[in-house]
């Protein structure tokens, strides 16, 4: 699958046989989970058997198409249907990202020409999501009986607890609104709150699990060549009076940090862009952001290459 | 009268000899007049001296100074007022039964501005401490009151908008200043200052250049007693290691010292690390992260002409 090859990194997952494709990458850029653009539809369950059945519905229906996969890769991400899956696979999967119009598929943005696709793609290194339990809670009780929870009103008003599985950290206040950090994947972070609201009802409290909010996605990519650092900052710095593609604030200064701190408008996006070639984005609150921005700054940075 | 003035009645009349309108007119103080250079037409007659009235010498015991007029006047700064008070009484009738003085007010001279007064003199203060000439003073207080008028930073200490503008006009004047330099003179940290730098450029929507390695050669060379051919050719070697790209991603502080410590180490002045470090503001590790990254190229960089004291293979290595 020539889509597999040119996304490399993007495996998080174990590929039981190791066949043909390295896994299943769930959220590619082939399937944006929550583009921004077209609310998608979220399942409220973890439960596997919804999984199974998906799976199963499009081995069926994955009749080895690779259709309507365009050339630029990281270029039309079309909307598939959204898999709504937890970190497990089940065995025999074939890829699952072989275009299958399960679902009608509206492609968000026309195929750009292949001259502009980038080909790579941000990796989401860490989620913020904000839950309310819609309950008081009494942090000592919590502190006391759970397990990995720590709690030191001194200090912090909250229980600060943590699961490995998937490895995240919440904030507990009082109040009972929670705060969950360190997920690597949207759905990863809902299941991880999930997992903290039941811990909590387990201990008691009847624990709701009210709007669930993605307040936050840090995302990380490398152009694979050296930025001319000072040379961005020099054509992309006023505010209104140079008129330039992205007419922003970047600022770099070596003496504060070492990257260059790049506020785009559109979307609101703040990306910290690194001598090395190393890009860090964040600030999103959807995965489209991250990607629309990945891509806007690309050419751009392409145009300031270090030539040495 | 020979004196003309713009059609628009907002504007000062401005005095222009008829026949040269651009002719800048030559004031001849001791007549009173101001002359045409071209053809010698006197514009304006009569035109009032503004300087003092008669001069003083401190070394007078006058306990009085009897000059009419105050201060120079700083409109620009303090909103100009022409304000008067009434001074301390000097008779025995000021002075009520108890021995206080009867008309006592002295105060809320200019409220509103009293917090930017204070800044100006914490300004000059700091300035003093490195030796900042008048302009970049002035430009600092400049920056400052549009900072102060605009109130986008009203909440942060005004010590700390006062040493960013500090850093801000250094910048805009050419001779920048490290961030540790105004730490040193300033009580505010560096992460402070840093912070209020970034909101102030973005309140007054100006920018700055970017800081390069030449900019600190005079100065930290001549800290150091260096002569002026190691000061050159350490410009001259960080000037090549950042053209030829060898010390991707160090500050240029650190990539100055390093090549001061090179050029210092070539000549018959050796400088450690140490020293360096400290008129820097950089650690002695960064020196020598840096210096590792210039070394393996130090007979590339050194100038043409450079008389060396030691040979650059032998040159220390660390």
């Amino acid at each position: 699958m020539e889509q597999n090859n040119s996304l490399p990194p993007f495996q998080g997952l174990a590929s039981p046989q190791g066949a043909m494709t390295p896994g299943m990458p769930i959220f590619s850029p082939m399937m944006p989970y929550g583009s921004g653009l077209t609310p998608q539809p979220v399942t409220n369950t973890n439960s596997l058997s919804l999984l199974e059945e998906q799976q199963r519905q499009q081995q069926q229906q994955a009749s080895s198409q690779q259709a309507g996969v365009p050339g630029g890769l990281g270029q039309t991400p079309q909307l598939y249907h959204s898999q709504t899956v937890t970190t497990t696979t089940l065995p025999g999967n074939t890829p699952l990202y072989t275009a299958t119009p399960l679902t009608p598929m509206t492609p968000i943005t026309p195929a750009t020409p292949a001259s502009e696709s980038s080909g790579i793609v941000p990796q989401l290194q860490n989620i913020v999501s904000t839950v309310n339990l819609g309950c008081k809670l009494d942090l000592k009780t919590i502190a006391l009986r759970a397990r990995n929870a720590e709690y030191n009103p001194k200090r912090f008003a909250a229980v600060i607890m943590r699961i490995r599985e998937p490895r995240t950290t919440a904030l507990i206040f009082s109040s009972g609104k929670m705060v969950c950090t360190g997920a690597k994947s949207e759905e990863q972070s809902r299941l991880a709150a999930r997992k903290y609201a039941r811990v909590v009802q387990k201990l008691g409290f009847p624990a709701k699990f009210l709007d669930f909010k993605i307040q936050n996605m840090v995302g990380s990519c490398d152009v694979k060549f050296p930025i001319r650092l000072e040379g961005l900052v020099l054509t992309h710095q006023q505010f209104s009076s140079r008129p330039n593609f992205f007419p922003y604030f970047s600022s770099y200064e070596p003496e504060l940090f070492p990257g260059l701190i790049y506020r785009m408008i559109k979307p609101r996006i703040v990306l910290l862009i690194f001598v090395s070639g190393k890009v860090v984005l964040t600030g999103a609150k959807v995965r489209g952001e991250i990607y629309e921005a990945f891509e806007n700054i690309y050419p751009i940075l392409k145009g300031f290459r270090k030539t040495t | 009268m020979a004196s003309t003035s713009r059609g628009d009645g907002l504007a000062l009349p401005k005095v222009q000899c008829p026949n040269h309108p651009d002719a800048m007119l030559v004031e001849d103080y001791r007549a009173g007049d101001m002359i045409c250079p071209e053809c010698g037409l006197v514009v304006g007659d009569r035109v009032i001296d503004v300087g003092s009235e008669w001069r003083t010498f401190t070394n007078e015991k006058a306990t009085k100074d009897p000059s009419r007029v105050g201060d120079a006047q700083n409109p620009l700064l303090n909103g100009g007022d022409l304000t008067t008070m009434i001074s301390k009484g000097t008779g025995a009738a000021s002075f009520d039964e108890f021995g206080n003085s009867k008309y006592q007010n002295r105060r809320t001279m200019s409220s509103s501005d009293r917090a930017m007064l204070n800044a100006f003199k914490e300004i000059t203060t700091m300035a003093d401490r490195i030796n900042l000439p008048r302009n970049i003073i002035d430009r600092t207080n400049n920056l400052f009151k549009q900072v102060y008028e605009q109130k986008s930073l009203k909440g942060r200490a005004n010590d700390a908008i006062a040493s960013a503008c500090l850093y801000i006009a250094c910048r805009q004047e050419g001779v920048p200043r490290t961030f540790k330099e105004i730490c040193a003179v300033s009580r505010i940290s560096k992460k402070e200052i840093g912070r209020c730098f970034k909101l102030i450029l973005k309140a007054l929507e100006t920018s700055v250049d970017l800081i390069t390695t030449g900019d600190f050669m005079s100065r930290f060379c001549s800290n150091l007693g260096l002569p002026k051919q190691v000061q050159m050719a350490a410009t001259y070697i960080a000037r090549k290691a950042v053209e030829q790209d060898l010390v991707p991603g160090r500050s240029p502080i650190s990539v100055a010292a390093a090549a001061i410590y090179m050029a210092s180490q070539a000549s018959a002045e050796k400088k450690t690390q140490k020293e360096i470090g400290d008129i820097a503001g950089v650690a002695d590790v960064t020196i020598r992260q840096s210096y590792r990254l210039i070394y393996p190229r130090a007979a590339d960089l050194f100038p043409p002409d450079f008389k060396f004291d030691t040979p650059v293979d032998k040159l220390p290595q660390l």
